[in-house]
This record gives structure tokens, sequence and C-alpha cells, in this order.
């Protein structure tokens, strides 16, 4: 099974709903990892360089899976994220 | 099937609030009567003066008075705002951020007022902005229109002034926002600063971003989170505004305003006041209610609500990534475009 990379973007320090977005996430992670799926969640400065030359202009929170932004401006369900970590171990 | 019917009903439930809150403002709007009643008034009419407690009463009172009037405004404006960022397609917009000078203006302009109502996406924006190649005119001018501008501010601003007051806002926002951008990227400064981000953008290759849309009902949900997260974020300063702008509802004397706050002098207060004195959002449209309802000038009174962008808080979250010359740059040109707008539109509406 491939390792699945979840970011999430968010500006430093860290807002109020890139907490919950992050929150959210790990909250899958831990849930998948339990289940023998491998994640690796990473946090990115959505200021830094290597993050807008990557994926351009981004709305804080945003999430990538296997470094694709999937979630932009929003904070989503730990269900939802595990849905989204799980299509991307296929 | 049966999963498809209750996300259907859920959805249909959210609309059928929404729709109850739009119509509550509708009805309070047809039916409200155009009373000009003062705050001082009510407090006089109620003969409290006699007593000491009233020093201890008036915050209560003013934000029990403030908001029977405008609870329905607020519900509107925080509902309207959350929509409006939910439903806004943040992707499309962030793509095109990048690309030239033109479309990054225009967007910064038309976009700047829906995407920041919460001032923690509006630094970083700014940021991105500048790195994706857009270069330092379009953030700056995004930067000046975000505050000025916002959805929250302008329905506010409508409501509770006057729709006049809310265009015209608009209008110099946008105004004030080009010529500050233009300004700044042509100074040696701000051209540095472009350099230095532009390097990184050159080798960009396209962003991969495919954003999952969840469904209507869910999204209608985050709609109504993001309201309430809004509100969460900014009341309690709004309401610590209200305490003090009780204060000054009762205390600062009609004369005073008359003559400070009206003519040429009026508007340079105004403008002077309006920025570096920090005011929450939305606090500057409940004072700058009271003062105008005192004797202030319409002039001043635009002036005193443009403020907003040259604020120190803002100023301080930019300085970490502009110089600080080109902060000062923008600070100054906008409240020299304050200064003037606020006269222009004084003379023109003959209340200056």
């Amino acid at each position: 099974m491939k390792e699945v990379k979840v970011e999430v973007i968010g500006p430093e320090p860290s807002c109020v709903r890139c907490q919950a977005a992050k929150k959210a996430v790990e909250k899958a992670a831990e849930k998948l990892k339990q289940a023998g799926f491998m994640v690796k969640v990473e946090k990115a400065n959505i200021m830094s360089r290597e993050i807008v030359q990557k994926y351009g202009v981004l709305v804080s929170p945003s999430i990538a899976i296997n470094n694709t932004i999937k979630i932009m401006g929003r904070v989503p369900s730990p269900e939802e994220v595990e849905k989204l970590i799980m299509e991307a171990a296929r | 099937m049966k999963e498809k019917t209750k996300r259907n009903i859920r959805a249909g439930l959210i609309l059928a609030f929404m729709f109850v809150i739009m119509g509550l403002m509708v009805y309070s709007r047809v039916t409200a009567k155009p009373s000009k009643e003062i705050f001082k008034e009510k407090l006089d009419k109620l003969g409290l003066w006699e007593s000491p407690l009233v020093y201890l009463a008036i915050p209560a009172l003013y934000i029990a008075d403030y908001f029977s009037h405008a609870w329905i405004c607020l519900l509107f404006a925080f509902s309207v705002a959350g929509l409006i960022y939910e439903f806004v397609p943040k992707e499309t917009i962030t793509r095109y951020m990048g690309r030239g000078k033109a479309v990054g203006y225009a967007l910064a302009l038309l976009m700047a007022p829906f995407l920041t109502v919460c001032s923690c996406t509006m630094v970083p924006l700014f940021g991105g902005i500048l790195y994706a190649g857009a270069g330092i005119g379009p953030a700056i001018s995004f930067l000046l229109m975000a505050p000025a501008a916002n959805i929250l501010t302008i329905l506010m601003t409508g409501e509770m002034i006057s729709w006049e007051i809310a265009g015209v806002r608009i209008l110099v926002s946008v105004a004030v926002a080009i010529i500050a951008g233009l300004i700044v990227s042509t100074t040696p400064w701000g051209k540095t600063i472009e350099k230095e981000f532009q390097l990184a953008s050159s080798a960009r290759s396209s962003a991969r971003v495919e954003i999952v849309k969840p469904p209507l009902d869910e999204r209608l949900w985050s709609a109504l989170k993001f309201a309430g997260y809004l509100a969460k974020q900014i009341l309690p300063f709004f309401i610590v505004g209200l305490i003090v702008v009780g204060y000054l509802s009762a205390f600062i004397p009609e004369k005073v305003v008359e003559t400070y706050l009206t003519g040429v002098t009026g508007v340079l207060i105004a403008s002077v006041l309006g920025g570096p004195l920090y005011t929450p959002t939305l606090v500057e449209v409940a004072l700058g209610q009271e003062l105008w309802s005192k004797g202030m000038s319409k002039g001043a009174l635009l002036s005193w609500l443009m403020g907003q962008p040259y604020d120190f808080a803002n100023a301080m979250a930019v300085s970490r990534i502009a110089k600080w010359k080109v902060v000062a740059t923008y600070m100054v040109i906008a409240w020299a475009g304050s200064v003037t707008f606020g006269l222009l539109y004084g003379f023109l509406s003959g209340s200056l």
C-alpha cells in the first residue's frame, strides 16, 4: 500500500480555522492508521516560497493530498478527509 | 436513495432559515419608522440623570438599544457573508490571480470584498498574490480594498447609516486602492520587493488543484458555520467598542461635533482619528452613525469610514512581509485619499 501525504496549509502563526482543519485531518489519519493505512500529516506555511511555487495563491486553510489541493478555504469534517485519503491510497 | 432525501431535507431547512432571515430583513425595512431618536434623548426621557448609577447603566442601555434595532441587520450581514464566502469560486479566482497585472487588479478589487471578511485570510492572500507574480500593485490594491469595502461593513454601513454613503464608500475604496497600487508599484522600494518575489514565480509549474465539492447541504451548513465563526471573532470586540460608543454618545455635546467635525478641519480630524485609532470592524460604523446624528458632515463621515485600511493592526501584519517603506507609502496614500475624497464628497453633496 502506498503512503499518503496530507499537507495542511495555513498561515504562520496558525489561525483558528486552520487549527480546526488540522484537527480534522489528524483525527482522520489516526483512525486510518489503526486500520493499516500509511498516512503522513504535515503542516505547511501558506506564505512560504515553496508552497506558492507549488500550488499558486491559496485561501487558508487548504488541504493537499499527495501534492494536489483538494480543499480550499474551509474546514472539512474528519469523515470527509478520511474518504479523500482512502481514495488516494487506492 | 434515503441518504439523498435526508440531504435534500437538510438543505431545504437551511435554505428556509436563510429565507426567514431575509424576510425579516425586508419586513423590518418596510415597517421601520425612520426614527432619528438620539440615544442621549432617550436617557433624558428615562430621567436617569439624577442617580449616579447612570454612569454604570449607560453601556448596558446603549448595547441593548443598539441590538434592539440592529440585530436583524447583523444576523443578515453575517449570514450573507458566510454564504458568499462559501459559494464564491475561490479556486478560479486564485488561479487567475497570478496572471498579469490587469487581471490581478481586477480580481483584487472585485474579490477582496468577498474573500476577506476575516482578517486572518487577508495577509496570507496578500503574500500569495505577491509570490504568484501578480506584482506589488495588485497586492496593495487587494490589501486596501479588503477592509475598506468588505461585504460585512458595506451591508452594515448601508443599513445603519445610509446606502448613499455605502455606495460612495465602495467607489472611493476602489479609486484609492487602484491609485495606491499603481503608485507603490512605481516606487523603487516597491519594485525591489516585486523583484525579490518574482524570482520564485518564474519557476512555477502548473499548480495542481482539484477541489472536491461536498454536497449542497454540507456546503450550506458550512456557510452557516462560517457565519457563526465570523460572529464569534467580531462580536466580542464589537460589543467592547459599543461600550465606548455608548459613553461618547451620551457625553459628547453636539456643539463639539458641529465645531470640529465639519468643514475642511472636520475632514482632516476625522481622517486622522479614523486610522491610527484602531476601531474593531463594524465599530467604526456605529460610531460614525452616532457622530453623524450629532452633526458631523457627510464629507467627514466618509473620511472617518475610510480610515480602516491604514490602522495600525493591519500595518503591523503587512510589515512582516513587505518593508516598512511600502507600508508607509500605502498608508500615506490611503490617508491622502480619505482626505481628498472626503472633501470632494462633502463639497458635491453640499455637506462639508
